[in-house]
């Protein structure tokens, strides 16, 4: 497994985590490449199926970051964000999926470095998770 | 139209070295172009420059593109000048894309292999999203330009006169009898020691006399509805039992047989059963206390009436139901003094001469129920005093934040005490201190130069009160105990009765201390959670009365320079839409919009976006169970062609 | 032979509800024979599979198949009722979604047969045996149709025309749907033959739905004695009728339970993702401690938001050939 190099999205709001992930850019902070940022407005805006199909369609890891609690540029949307995966995390297990496999974290934008950290340590989970087999993955047996 | 059908034109940015260095453009150009969507890639050494767009320009003329991406850096820098740019060419605002493949790829992988295959992908993820990209128009909307200001203290009479001063009409509602606000109540502001009336008396002057300012005193906010360019507030004015020809001349002050405590002196002193708040008032009328007046509890006395030179008095007066539009709100609704139970521990209520500072403020005002002679219940001048510091204030029990100008107060409590009594004997006894720039703490200097004593405590928490001898001693670790005439605790600063309240009516959010939550603290902190609600004063926070003014004038100048007499208000691009056809009405979006831009309309019985308050999270359309709600620009389609695009080239 | 058109009925891996549907039409029942001619229906009728083989391609106007597919057996017989039918109707939510047998797909066939075979208290199976597709046993060889280890609904294994979802569908839908085709009616293929809306359109309680809904934690039916007049969803309980296709007539919420679901999604969606979003939407609670506490009361996320639903989830369902 050890040259398995997973496939990671990060869903990532427009106010915060995406301009914390330019910081991490503009200060030349490695982070590993399997990272790739889908920009949102707001977490609010994140769709349990758009994690669900990142997952079908060959994701090993899914993370969604946004403005810490609070720091809303919408007010509140990151807090619903917050329940609506709680629900979520609680049933990937159900689906055979490791719920590490999923992340939701809070990235300011004038936080570069965390955005390193979070990414970086992502990739390495998801390495040593391997590749996701999801129920969709089983052969075909339908001829 | 499909990704099929849909032509792409591809622009890849060099950035000098900053992407080229990083990232093989060349191959990723020439994968490019052997795809059916893609119309052209070409690449220059910087897209952003004059020369760049020039070149953009140049390249799309006379060719058929249906939208346009832009290799480049982060679009949260050159989206817009893009998207201006490819305007003149005719582009659509929003067949402008950008793929990051700067700040996300060549600066964050120094493997140029992993940075161009993961520019690619990003690439690809855009010429995927972009074939399911669609039209959008900017939508402006008529403006409402007069403004509403809630509370009329300094702040809100300073953003009052400032609006008015450009032209604009003012409404003030004011929940008091009178503006004024606290600043009324204090007779002399540290570090400068500036007349507090003094200062307020030309500025009420000039509300009096500006005719765009309407006020609406003895109010009280019932419901706010609407949004940045069309508020509507209603408001509910109490019964003065005096109409307006009443020009505060007093004569009924002496008539009136009825005394009764005044909240104006905290409980201190004594107002009639008619009164006005001071001298100097405005409005100007006086008001019956219905409580106390005998005419309304048992229709015994009409001495005001007979003796008001205006024929002023009016017994059936009632209650009003007002309503007043404008575009912008400023809340200035300020502050309460904490409440006493947080310093009951200290002695207060059990201990005749331990006062709060906002108590000993009306002692030692002028216009206070002594005249300003500072005095204790009985009537004697105290020859030492300390002064307590954070009563009530960082504590578990209290309040757990620190207000940060009570200390200029309790500092003053010496300056005041001294004018009249050179002799007095006077400590401060404090934990920590807290000083603004310069001028607060030259004036702490003179305190302790003029004979203040500080003594500092290892904890504030540990400060104890007692009657000791037919004194006040006070003891606390650290210090050796002093006995006083006279304890004065420093008590901090809450929001006012009713936040809450007006909050909930405004949807807007409250902070963590219950003051009006900014929309931010350093880019926008008279801002609230909702555009073109603004904030003057120490209704966000507590500050001094010159941050308040400062805020004041912020409030108004954001507010009538967005609200131009004949210009339109540009919404918001990127809006949820809700499809009547699918929806069922069920509700659901409408708690999660942070704006209240959703409501249900009960004819169709389905959930209607206002565009005009809209501004573009997706909240509404990742939370519709139906899939009614989508947001424009951000549809599931569209993301899921990016994911799929990120994922597989 | 008449020259009414023919009409089949078949049940894959289902309950028999679906069947119960034909047979609640009741007296209507004899009008829509008078109008067709059920021609298999190994339910209530005794036909062979090789009558079935014999017929001509397209023979039967319109097949109703219900049941999701989980053996060999039902994709060869589905497959056969292609062929011979000018439409296919899946019919029930089994057959258009997965339905209750798709719960299965939260496991696989290893640890499926573990359990049922060898693991259950009430089995007698000293060896261990787990079936086989095929075996001798006193010089005769049996057969048994393959156990998929995936649940697939219908449109997996052949191309479907209609969609008519329910757990059960009403008889109102089937005579509908009976009635749109001998019209000549049926909208354009691959059509759901209900309304494209949520069931809250129909449903009494919306109206005491207050606009602003939000709810602070999640209720059991258990735990709480459910208001017959109040929408659930504000009484804390999950009622999956704003995720969930109208239709129904909404039985089980008249019968003071919330809606399960049965009748699918609203358009072409995952129902469960969608509820999922919306019930966390109006959670009132503010951080993670708090959010834990207000689902807790939800032991069974999977089971409660795809319970009709899994074999046409993006999780559960089959892989799509790339």
């Amino acid at each position: 497994m050890s040259n398995f190099e997973p496939n990671i999205i990060a869903f990532v709001c427009n106010w915060c985590s995406y301009a914390g992930a330019d910081q991490a850019g503009e200060q030349k902070l490695d982070y590993p490449a399997n990272v790739k940022l889908i920009r949102v407005m707001c977490t609010g805006r994140v769709d349990p199926q758009f994690v669900m199909n990142a997952f079908r369609g060959g994701a090993d890891g899914v993370m969604v970051l946004g403005c810490h609690p609070g720091d809303c540029h919408y007010r509140n949307g990151n807090i619903k964000a917050l329940r609506r995966f709680e629900i979520f995390k609680n049933m990937l297990g159900q689906f055979g999926i490791n719920r590490e496999r999923f992340l939701l974290d809070w990235v300011a934008a004038g936080e570069g470095q965390k955005f390193q950290k979070v990414t970086t340590e992502m990739t390495e989970k998801i390495k040593g998770l391997g590749p996701l087999v999801i129920r969709g993955y089983v052969e075909s047996e339908v001829v | 139209m499909n990704e099929a059908d849909s032509r792409t034109g591809l622009f890849l940015c060099r950035c000098g070295a900053n992407i080229a260095d990083f990232v093989d453009l060349e191959s990723v150009a020439s994968r490019m172009r052997d795809r059916d969507e893609v119309a052209f890639v070409e690449t220059h050494d910087f897209l952003c420059s004059v020369a760049g767009k020039e070149f953009i320009l140049e390249t799309l003329k006379g060719k058929d593109v249906d939208n346009v991406i832009l290799a480049a850096c982060t679009p949260k820098m050159h989206l817009k000048g893009f998207q201006k740019t490819l305007g003149k060419a005719g582009v659509n605002i929003a067949k402008v894309h950008m793929a990051n493949i700067r700040e996300q790829c060549a600066w964050i992988t120094k493997d140029r292999d992993k940075a161009t295959e993961k520019a690619r992908l990003l690439i690809n993820a855009a010429i995927k999203r972009s074939a399911y990209h669609e039209n959008l128009q900017q939508k402006t909307m008529e403006c409402l330009t007069d403004v509403i200001v809630i509370g009329g203290g300094i702040a809100g009479i300073e953003a009052a006169l400032v609006a008015a001063n450009a032209g604009r009409k003012v409404t003030i509602i004011e929940k008091d009898i009178s503006l004024g606000g606290s600043i009324i109540k204090t007779e002399e502001i540290a570090p400068n020691m500036e007349c507090a009336p003094c200062l307020l008396a030309p500025r009420l002057t000039a509300v009096r006399e500006n005719e765009n300012i309407e006020v609406v005193a003895n109010s009280e906010v019932t419901d706010v509805t609407g949004f940045f360019g069309n508020f509507t507030v209603k408001v509910r004015k109490k019964a003065r039992y005096v109409d307006d020809s009443c020009i505060g001349c007093e004569a009924c002050f002496e008539a009136c047989p009825v005394s009764c405590p005044s909240d104006f002196h905290l409980g201190l002193g004594e107002r009639k059963a008619i009164y006005t708040a001071f001298a100097g008032s405005v409005p100007a009328s006086a008001v019956i206390d219905r409580e106390r007046c005998l005419h309304f509890t048992d229709e015994s006395c009409s001495a005001c009436a007979d003796s008001c030179p205006f024929q002023s008095i009016d017994f059936s007066d009632s209650d009003e139901e007002l309503e007043f539009s404008g575009g912008a709100v400023i809340l200035a609704t300020g502050y309460d003094n904490a409440d006493s139970s947080l310093v009951r521990n200290l002695g207060y209520g059990d201990i005749e001469n331990v006062y709060t500072t906002p108590e000993f403020e009306r002692v030692a005002s002028s216009n206070g129920p002594t005249g300003g002679d500072i005095q204790d219940r009985k009537g004697n001048k105290p020859e030492s005093a300390a002064v307590i510091h954070c009563a009530g204030s960082l504590s578990s029990g209290g309040l757990d934040y620190c207000s940060g100008i009570c200390c200029m107060n309790a500092l003053k409590v010496g300056e005041l005490i001294r004018k009249q009594n050179p002799d007095a004997v006077v400590y401060n006894i404090h934990d920590r201190l807290v000083f603004k720039g310069p001028e607060e703490q030259s004036f702490y200097q003179k305190q302790i130069d003029d004979g203040t004593i500080m003594l500092k405590t290892d904890s504030h928490l540990s400060v104890s009160i007692k009657k000791k001898n037919g004194k006040v001693e006070i003891s606390a670790d650290g210090i050796d105990p002093v006995q006083v005439d006279m304890v004065v605790l420093s008590t901090g600063l809450v929001p006012s009765a009713g936040t809450d309240e007006l909050a909930e009516m405004l949807h807007i959010d409250t902070s963590k201390a219950g003051f009006f939550k900014t929309d931010h603290p350093i880019l926008h902190e008279t801002g609230t959670t909702i555009d073109g609600i603004n904030t003057a004063g120490c209704c966000i926070s507590p500050c001094s009365s010159s941050s308040a003014i400062t805020r004041a004038y912020a409030a108004a100048g954001d507010s009538v320079s967005r609200l131009i007499p004949g210009r339109k208000l540009e919404l918001e691009i990127m809006t949820a839409v809700i499809d009547e056809d699918v929806c069922a009405g069920c509700k659901l979006c409408i708690s999660v919009c942070p704006y209240t831009a959703i409501t249900f309309d009960p004819e169709k019985k389905i959930s209607v976006v206002n565009e005009a308050i809209c501004r573009g999270c997706g909240t509404c359309a990742a939370s519709c169970p139906s899939g009614a709600a989508s947001a424009k620009h951000f549809t599931n389609r569209q993301i899921y062609a990016e994911i799929e695009g990120v994922l597989n080239e | 032979m008449s020259d009414k058109p023919k009409v089949a009925f078949y049940w894959c891996a289902s309950c028999g509800g679906c069947e119960e549907t034909v047979v609640d039409l009741e007296e209507k029942i004899l009008d829509v024979v008078k109008a067709i001619d059920i021609v298999f229906w190994p339910c209530a009728m005794d036909p062979k599979y090789s009558d079935l083989e014999a017929m001509d391609d397209g023979e039967i106007a319109i097949s109703f198949i219900n049941g999701a597919i989980r053996t060999s057996e039902q994709e060869h017989i589905s497959k056969l009722l292609r062929k011979k039918s000018g439409v296919v109707i899946a019919f029930g939510s089994c057959a258009v979604m997965g339905g209750i047998p798709a719960l299965a797909n939260l496991k696989n066939k290893k640890d499926i047969f573990k359990r049922s075979y060898r693991d259950s208290p009430t089995n007698v199976n000293p060896e261990g045996v787990l079936p086989q597709t095929e075996t001798d046993l006193d010089g005769c060889r049996l057969s048994l149709p393959e156990f998929y280890d995936t649940v697939y609904k219908l449109d997996d294994v052949i191309e479907v025309d209609y969609y008519m979802p329910g757990c059960p569908p009403t008889p109102a839908n089937l005579e509908t749907a009976v009635q749109a085709a001998l019209k000549g009616e049926l909208p354009e293929k691959g059509a759901v033959l209900l309304p494209d809306k949520s069931l809250c359109v129909s449903c009494d309680r919306n109206e005491t739905k207050p606009d602003d809904i939000t709810i602070s934690r999640i209720r059991r039916l258990t735990e709480v004695q459910a208001d017959p007049e109040e929408c659930f969803l504000a009484q804390g309980i999950i009622c999956m009728g704003p995720a969930t296709r109208d239709g129904c007539e909404y039985p089980c919420v008249k019968g003071n339970m919330p809606c399960t679901g049965c009748f699918g999604p609203v358009s072409d969606a995952d129902q469960g993702a969608r509820m999922i979003a919306s019930i966390g939407g109006i959670i009132d609670a503010d951080d993670e401690g708090e959010v834990r506490d207000a689902v807790s009361a939800m032991p069974d996320p999977a089971g409660t938001f795809y319970r009709y639903s899994l074999s046409s989830s993006l999780l559960g369902k089959k892989r799509e050939e790339r």
